[in-house]
Order: C-alpha cells, then sequence, then structure tokens
C-alpha cells in the first residue's frame, strides 16, 4: 500500500491489506476532494497508472473528455452523506486512452469518532462481459430472425411433448397463434391414430432409446385447426438445455409437392387411357357399325309393323346407347386440342339450352340463362359440351322438374360460367369423388360428365369447382383465363 | 363416269364383314354394282382388275395393313374420277383434313346410317367432274 494514512500496525490490519494488495479488482481510496490516496495492483493493472502516478491526483483523470464531471460529483455528494454506490456501471479511461467498462462500489470511509474523511473505491473491469453479452444479444437476434423468417415451421417440445415454442410458419401452416400452442400437447397437430398415439411415441423413444423419426424425418399427415389435414415432412432433431431433454420439428409443407405428383401420375395415366381407349374404341365401333348395318339391312326385310321389326330397333338403340358411352369414354380419355376463337358465351349458353329444351324429357326443366361480358376466347364445341353435361347434371339432380341458372360473368381477368340448380345438392362425402371417371350417383349415368368437363375446361387452362352453399341446391362454377388466339 | 341406266360400279373396302355385307345389299339393292375388297392390298388388285375405275370408293381409314391415308393417295393416283368417302371408326380432325387436302370426298364417322350412305354414294358421284 502506498501513501495510506491508514498504515497497518497489527496483525488483521495486515492480512487485509494483503488481501487489498492481491486483488484482480482495482480497489483505492478518495479524499472527499477526489484525490486518490491509496491505489492497489489491480487498480494499477486496470487503468495502467501506477500508485507512483495517480495518488495524490484527482480521480477525474480516469473520467473520458466526453463523460461530464458533474457525473462524479453527483455521486461525490452520495457519498458525503453516507450513502453508499453498488454496481455502478461506468466507463472509464485507462492511461493509454482505452475506454474500458467497469462496475463500482463506493463506500464512505470513516474515521474513527464517524466522521466521513473519503471513499473507497472497488472497481470491476466489465469490458469482457459486456462485449460477449453483446455478442451474445447480436447472436440471438441474429438466430432469432432465421427461425422467425424460416419458411419451414419450427416446433419446439418438452420431453412431455408439450409445446415450448413455435415459430410464425407454424402459425401460418396450421392456423393456430402461437399463444395457442405454447403449454399445449403437440398431438394437436397430428390428426388420428397419431393424435392419441404421439405421447406414447415419445415415452417410447425415452425409455427405449429407438429412433423412429428423430434424425430420420419422414412424410406424415398435419392436422390444421380448422380441422383440414395436410402433408407434411417433419424431421426432428434432439437437443439437451439447461438440463432439459428437448426434441425441435422441423415442418416442411409438402402440399405443393403432393399436388404435383398426384397430377403428374393423373396425366401419366391419362394419356396411357388416352391410348387405349383410341385402340378399344376402333376395335368396338367397326365392328357395332357392322352389326347395326347388317341388323338394319335385315330390319328392313322384315314386314314393317311387325313385332320382330320392332325388336330389331330396339337392338339398334342399345348399339347407339353402347356406341355414345364409347364417344363419352374417347372424349374422356382423348380430348381434341382445344380451338381456340372469339365467342360470344351467353350466345353460347343460349344455344346450349335451346339444345337441352328440345329433349322432350327436358320440357318441365326450367334454364335460366343470364350475364354479360366481352367476346370469349375458346373453343366453342368443347365449352357447349362442358355446359351441356352440366345442365343435364341440374335436369338429373331436380328430377327434371327444377331449374338450372346458367350465368357468364367476366372478373379478375378470368372467365367464369356458373350453372346452379335448386335440388337436393350433393352429399359431402362424395362431393370430393364426383370428378372421378365412372362415379357417377345417378342410376344410369356414365360417371363422366364431370370428369370430362374437367378435363375439357382444364384443356382451357381454367378450373371447375362444385359447391353445396347451405342455401341448397348446387352450384358449379368453371373459371378460365383469357387466352391468346 | 355415270352410267345412263343409273347404276354405279362402287368399290367397299373394310376389313369387317358385316360392314361390307350391309353396304353391298344395301347398295345392290338400289342397283349399283359392288365389288368388295377386305385390306389394302385386294383394294388395290380390284381396281387393277377393273375393266374400268369405280366410279365411288367407300374406304375405311383403317385397314389391317393400313392405318393412314397412303391408300387414299394411291386410290386417288390409279383412279382420278373414282368420289372416295372415308369411313372412319375414330377419326381425329387431323385425319379429317388431310383426307380432304388428298382429295376425298367426305369423311364420315362410323356407326352410320346405311341408308345414308346410299344416298351420300349418289350426291357423290353426282358431284363428280364438276
Amino acid at each position: 500500500m502506498v501513501g495510506s494514512p491508514f498504515t497497518p500496525d497489527n496483525g488483521p490490519a495486515r492480512i487485509l491489506a494483503a488481501i487489498v494488495e492481491s486483488s484482480d479488482d482495482a480497489i483505492f481510496a478518495t479524499d472527499p476532494d477526489g484525490i486518490v490516496l491509496t491505489w492497489n495492483r489491480g487498480a494499477a493493472r486496470m487503468y495502467g497508472y501506477s500508485a507512483e502516478e495517480i495518488v495524490g491526483r484527482s480521480v477525474t483523470v480516469l473520467i473520458p473528455e466526453d463523460r461530464a464531471v458533474s457525473e462524479i460529483e453527483a455521486r461525490r455528494q452520495q457519498i458525503k452523506a453516507g450513502d453508499h454506490v453498488e454496481h455502478d456501471e461506468m466507463v472509464r479511461r485507462t492511461k493509454d486512452g482505452r475506454l474500458i467498462h467497469v462496475s463500482v462500489n463506493i463506500s464512505p470511509l470513516r474515521d474513527p469518532d464517524g466522521h466521513i474523511v473519503g471513499a473507497a473505491t472497488i472497481a470491476r473491469d466489465i469490458t469482457e462481459q459486456r462485449r460477449v453479452e453483446r455478442a451474445l444479444r447480436s447472436s440471438e437476434a441474429h438466430w432469432r430472425s432465421i427461425i422467425q423468417s424460416a419458411v419451414d415451421g419450427i416446433v419446439v417440445i418438452n420431453e412431455r411433448g408439450i409445446v415450448e415454442a413455435v415459430n410464425p410458419a407454424v402459425e401460418r401452416l396450421f392456423g393456430y397463434a402461437e399463444a395457442e400452442l405454447v403449454g399445449r400437447n403437440v398431438n394437436v397437430l397430428m390428426p388420428a391414430p397419431y393424435h392419441d398415439e404421439h405421447d406414447a411415441y415419445i415415452a417410447h423413444y425415452l425409455a427405449t432409446g429407438q429412433k423412429k423419426i428423430i434424425g430420420i424425418g419422414r412424410e406424415v399427415t398435419g392436422l390444421r385447426k380448422d380441422r383440414t389435414t395436410f402433408p407434411v415432412h417433419l424431421s426432428v432433431g434432439e437437443m439437451v438445455i439447461e438440463g432439459g431433454r428437448k426434441f425441435t420439428g422441423i415442418l416442411h409443407d409438402l402440399t405443393e409437392r403432393v399436388r404435383m405428383e398426384t397430377r403428374l401420375r393423373e396425366q401419366s395415366a391419362l394419356a396411357k387411357l388416352g391410348e387405349m381407349a383410341a385402340v378399344v374404341a376402333h376395335e368396338v365401333k367397326n365392328p357395332l357399325t357392322g352389326i347395326r348395318g347388317a341388323l338394319q339391312v335385315i330390319g328392313g326385310r322384315l314386314p314393317a309393323g311387325g313385332k320382330d321389326a320392332a325388336v330389331v330397333k330396339e337392338i339398334i338403340g342399345r348399339l347407339d346407347a353402347l356406341n355414345d358411352l364409347m364417344t363419352d369414354m374417347l372424349l374422356f380419355a382423348r380430348p381434341p386440342q382445344p380451338k381456340f376463337a372469339s365467342l360470344d358465351l351467353v350466345a353460347l349458353l343460349r344455344g346450349v339450352a335451346d339444345l337441352v329444351r328440345q329433349d322432350p324429357t327436358m320440357k318441365d326443366l326450367r334454364i335460366e340463362v343470364s350475364g354479360s361480358g366481352p367476346p370469349v376466347v375458346g373453343d366453342a364445341e368443347l365449352l357447349k359440351i362442358v355446359v351441356q353435361n352440366l345442365i343435364l347434371n341440374s335436369a338429373h339432380a331436380t328430377q327434371g322438374k327444377g331449374i338450372a341458372r346458367v350465368s357468364a360473368a367476366f372478373a379478375a381477368g378470368a372467365y367464369q360460367i356458373t350453372v346452379a340448380d335448386n335440388g337436393p345438392g350433393v352429399p359431402s362425402e362424395v362431393r370430393d369423388r364426383l370428378f372421378t371417371p365412372f362415379f357417377t350417383t345417378k342410376a344410369r349415368g356414365t360417371g363422366l360428365g364431370l370428369s370430362t368437363a374437367k378435363r375439357l375446361i382444364e384443356s382451357h387452362g381454367g378450373t371447375i369447382m362444385l359447391d353445396c352453399p347451405p342455401s341448397g341446391g348446387t352450384v358449379v362454377v368453371l373459371q378460365f383465363p383469357v387466352q391468346g388466339v | 363416269m355415270a352410267k345412263k341406266s343409273g347404276s354405279l360400279d362402287v368399290l367397299v373396302v373394310d376389313d369387317e364383314l358385316l360392314i361390307r355385307w350391309s353396304l353391298s345389299e344395301t347398295l345392290a339393292a338400289a342397283g349399283h354394282m359392288v365389288t368388295e375388297a377386305v385390306d389394302s392390298r385386294s383394294a388395290l388388285q380390284a381396281l387393277e382388275d377393273a375393266p374400268r375405275p369405280p366410279d365411288v370408293v367407300l374406304l375405311d381409314y383403317r385397314l389391317p395393313d393400313s392405318n393412314d391415308l397412303g391408300l387414299l393417295a394411291a386410290i386417288r393416283r390409279i383412279a382420278p374420277g373414282a368420289q372416295v368417302i372415308m369411313m372412319t371408326a375414330f377419326g381425329t380432325p387431323e385425319i379429317e383434313r388431310g383426307a380432304l387436302e388428298l382429295g376425298a370426298y367426305r369423311v364420315i364417322p362410323k356407326p352410320f346410317e346405311v341408308d345414308e350412305i346410299l344416298s351420300l354414294v349418289l350426291e357423290a358421284h353426282a358431284s363428280a367432274g364438276r
């Protein structure tokens, strides 16, 4: 100790002096005016001034020039009043001009009579600590932004399957807000049977260490808040944080990929079907033509008005039905390339309505055509087939006695045709299958009407949607974009 | 070239026996002379053997030894005066256009009304040489 007025003269005081001297912290005393009285080795190391250099000088030498002297003055008043300063963080300047962050405790020094005769300061260099904290903060912000901005969903669960954190992608994918998920079992995101079995999966893993998904990943089914499901690739990682085991699930939405794969499979199946249908159609239609022709010749030789002539007529009717089926199949399996031309959509709808009205079995069906719009670019023949199929469906849905409302519109760059009826609607359990070829709800029907309509409207780059609104009936909406001619 | 009696020479080319039979019966009943061929080879043979080219040819698009417009082209070359009515069970617009470009009088889809074929044959012949 140098220049101290508290020169130790007994054992315990000497020990205390040794402790002070060996401390890594800077420990020094100042008089009421801030003049340095003592200065330990820690202070010399931290500030760069030796005791000889600084004792007798004001501590303000440690204060950076841009800091107000009032800062230290306020503290001095505090000490004079007998208060302590604890863990106050401040910036100080070392002898070589470096700025360091220090945490200081300042206590008043009293003489044996209790008068304040100065202050004892213990200062710790926290520059490195601050730097690490800052780096951590910045690193955490970095990771947080990665997780927040990730396209894939990230879910963290604990060993009991309870959600601890989710990122915004999870909210987007599943339709839940973060607050709705945190604290709940992660099985809310899964449909049955996984919903009920997930706890057992974790328990099994924890008991046996057998990894079925961790580190592997697989395609699973996600359950949204609105109870719809979607395909998702799930990969699970395991981590140990603060002594607890946690699992991180990364969820990649496969909806689009599965849709594309399904579409490709369908297209390839349809291409094969198209090739097959062309061959089958020829192999069936050719003999059909022969049978029909021969029957016509033979029928013409039978006495007119006789019983046999009537049977021949019936047979020919059956053959024509078979031929129509072949034609329908061919149209579905091998639709012609659309030939685009400008056409008046409302006039086309009226034309189809008139054609349907000519059918005697349709005399009780009311067909209402409405709408307007610019000229449409499309294949008139194919659009007629589509609309006719839909009107016939309306007729069947209403037992031929209802109303079919057919309308045309143009909105958002797309043409729209709507065919709505006032029938009983389609039960929701079969609605998904309506566009499957050969699926029919009718006692007599090929099941090709809607699937062909779908193919033909798709050949216009369009879509077909069927809905049964709560108000009743069935509404089919066709949409197709504007084509270049 | 039409004969004064109104009787036409018609060549029916189809591999389906019942089609040939029904067309022949119908045409013969109307007083026309019918020659039958079952494939491309026999059709060309029939053209070669005939003392004069037929007035009308009823030609199936798809035959065991022919599945393109080659036979139509050959018939048009050998017997340019003959009117060819092409019959097809599965005619694409491309086939129809190609046939018409090669000079076919008409392309008709199968199945058809045999009586309509009869009137179509007469119509085709009547338009010949115009």
